[in-house]
């Protein structure tokens, strides 16, 4: 992205204060989001979100493995974020990396919930099939082709409707003769069990420039940003995790302020992404 | 007569006391594993000094948890880098592997840099060293819980003793939250079967949160009431701990 003048700067934060943005928004409104599933027919489950001019997609694919031995009551989920050198030259080789850990570890911050798998998005006793043998892993791949800013919620957007998709296969477990012996698996091709995804949260960034708070920011309003807090929050109004990003210190009224007015925003937001997810499953039928 | 050996518990004695914990869990009192209550962080020791080479490094050691850090600088920037009005600040934290009790488990934790990074940012006045790099390297000797904070402290802690001019101390906090509970300073075993949890790092004399992450569900009322006011308050007073260190250490160079 080129550098922004001086012009441009004091252009786009009067036009915050004034609560009208660039592209004519209002200061909690949404970019237009598409979404599309079953994008990767070789992954289980696979969407790709836009969001404006960010475009990104996420597949999920289950592996049959072993359960760690900490947890053997549950399943394992891995999300792992790749920013590609298409969204922008720096990304390529090593530059992206430090982006990609900090998106990977939100995303699993939100989805995963606390240690104990409290208020997960994902029941990960739910993935377990022969406790302490066999499990369902689940590697949550995600990819930023173009990047306009606002990835977090793009991103997470793409994971739920990759988890509407996800279809696992259903497994026969044939127990061995001693509880020592591996239990015989025997993969179905045809039967798939569906993930329930009502409780998997949505994302709301908000951008704090000036004394205003935005939703969605492009990239050039990110540039402008003194900090940032990430809500994520589920149908319920239950906030599942939060993450503050960016330099500049807050107030901490300012941040409750903030999650309120996440909270607020963001019960629209998912019913307007169930109901992009929604009919992007049914066109795929 | 053989001698009877150690060996870490792993699986079933560790799960019962798993179950256990969440059995109490559901009381609304009950004693914690060291004897604190709720809302009662553990002592806190902490050095500056601790290492030779540095510009500047402090030592703590919060109950289990023992973290040390030295901070290198102002030097100069590798050439590659651009020219820059403001500082830089590069920040690394790394796990010996004898820190946590499977071997090498510490690696799993490499997001801590970049929160580090992102917990001292607003502090450090970077206009007042441009052109040059200030590296903070932590390296956590023992976790016992609560690793994130401790680290935060103690590099702000290094950071006055090496002189870079910054804005306030850090000082940082996480609560567990267990069930209808909110522990504050948890260890290890509370963290394992923690159902949320709130790190905050905040810059006490200014009311300024420099990071915040939840995880887990909450609602809000929880989050401020409870939590946020709590890990506040529990800031300022290790805060006031740091203050009386550095003072200390200055009067013995005097």
């Amino acid at each position: 992205m080129v550098g922004l003048s001086e012009g441009e700067k004091q252009f786009l934060r009067g036009g915050i204060e004034q609560d009208l943005r660039s592209d004519g928004r209002t200061r909690l409104q949404f970019r237009s989001v598409s979404v599309e599933t079953g994008v990767i027919p070789q992954a289980n489950g696979s969407a790709r979100v836009r969001l404006g001019a960010t475009e990104v997609i996420a597949s999920i694919k289950a592996e049959l493995g072993k359960p760690s031995l900490l947890h053997p009551d549950k399943g394992k989920v891995s999300i792992f974020v790749d920013c590609s050198p298409t969204a922008a030259a720096i990304y390529g080789g090593k530059g992206g990396e430090e982006l990609s850990m900090e998106l990977s570890v939100a995303l699993e911050r939100c989805l995963l919930g606390g240690k104990s798998g409290a208020g997960a998005a994902i029941d990960l006793s739910s993935l377990v099939l022969v406790e302490g043998k066999v499990c369902w892993d689940l590697y949550i791949d995600a990819l930023v082709i173009s990047s306009d800013g606002n990835l977090l919620d793009s991103l997470a957007a793409a994971i739920k409707a990759a988890l509407t998709n996800t279809g696992l296969p259903k497994v026969n477990v044939v127990l061995g003769a001693s509880p020592e012996e591996q239990p015989e698996v025997d993969v179905s091709d045809e039967e798939f069990l569906q993930f329930d995804t009502s409780t998997v949260p949505a994302i709301v960034t908000l951008t704090k420039v000036g004394k205003h708070y935005i939703v969605d920011a492009t990239s050039e309003e990110e540039s402008q940003m003194n900090s940032a807090v990430s809500v994520s929050v589920n149908r319920n109004g239950q906030i599942c995790g939060l993450t503050k990003r960016g330099g500049a210190g807050l107030d901490p009224s300012v941040i409750l302020d903030m999650v309120s007015v996440a909270k607020h925003v963001s019960q629209q937001f998912i019913s307007v992404l169930d109901s992009e997810i929604a009919a992007a499953e049914a066109s795929d039928e | 007569m053989a001698a009877s050996t150690y060996s870490p518990s792993q699986g079933t004695e560790r799960r019962q006391r798993q179950q256990q914990m969440r059995r109490l869990s559901i009381q609304s009192d009950w004693d914690r594993s060291d004897g604190r209550s709720f809302i009662q962080c553990r002592p806190a020791f902490l050095r500056t000094g601790a290492a030779n080479a540095a510009s500047g490094s402090a030592y703590a050691e919060f109950g289990t948890t023992k973290v040390i850090v030295s901070v290198f600088g102002p030097r100069e920037s590798k050439k590659a880098m651009m020219y820059s009005d403001n500082g830089r600040l590069n920040c690394n934290v790394t796990f010996t592997t004898f820190a946590t009790s499977l071997r090498g488990q510490g690696s799993d934790n490499k997001e801590y840099s970049a929160m580090l990074h992102k917990a001292l940012e607003g502090a450090v006045i970077l206009e007042t060293f441009p052109k040059t790099t200030v590296d903070v390297f932590a390296l956590v000797l023992e976790s016992g819980g609560s690793d994130l904070p401790v680290i935060i402290s103690c590099a702000s802690l290094a950071l006055a003793d090496a002189g870079i001019m910054m804005y306030d101390l850090v000082s940082s906090v996480s609560v567990s939250c267990i069930g209808k509970n909110i522990l504050i300073d948890p260890t290890n075993e509370e963290e394992v079967c923690q159902d949320g949890s709130l790190v905050l790092a905040c810059m006490p004399a200014r009311n300024e949160v420099t990071q915040l992450t939840l995880t887990g569900e909450w609602s809000l009322p929880k989050i401020n009431e409870q939590a946020m006011e709590l890990c506040m308050d529990a800031c300022l007073k290790l805060a006031g701990i740091m203050r009386s260190c550095l003072k200390e250490s200055a009067n013995l160079s005097n």
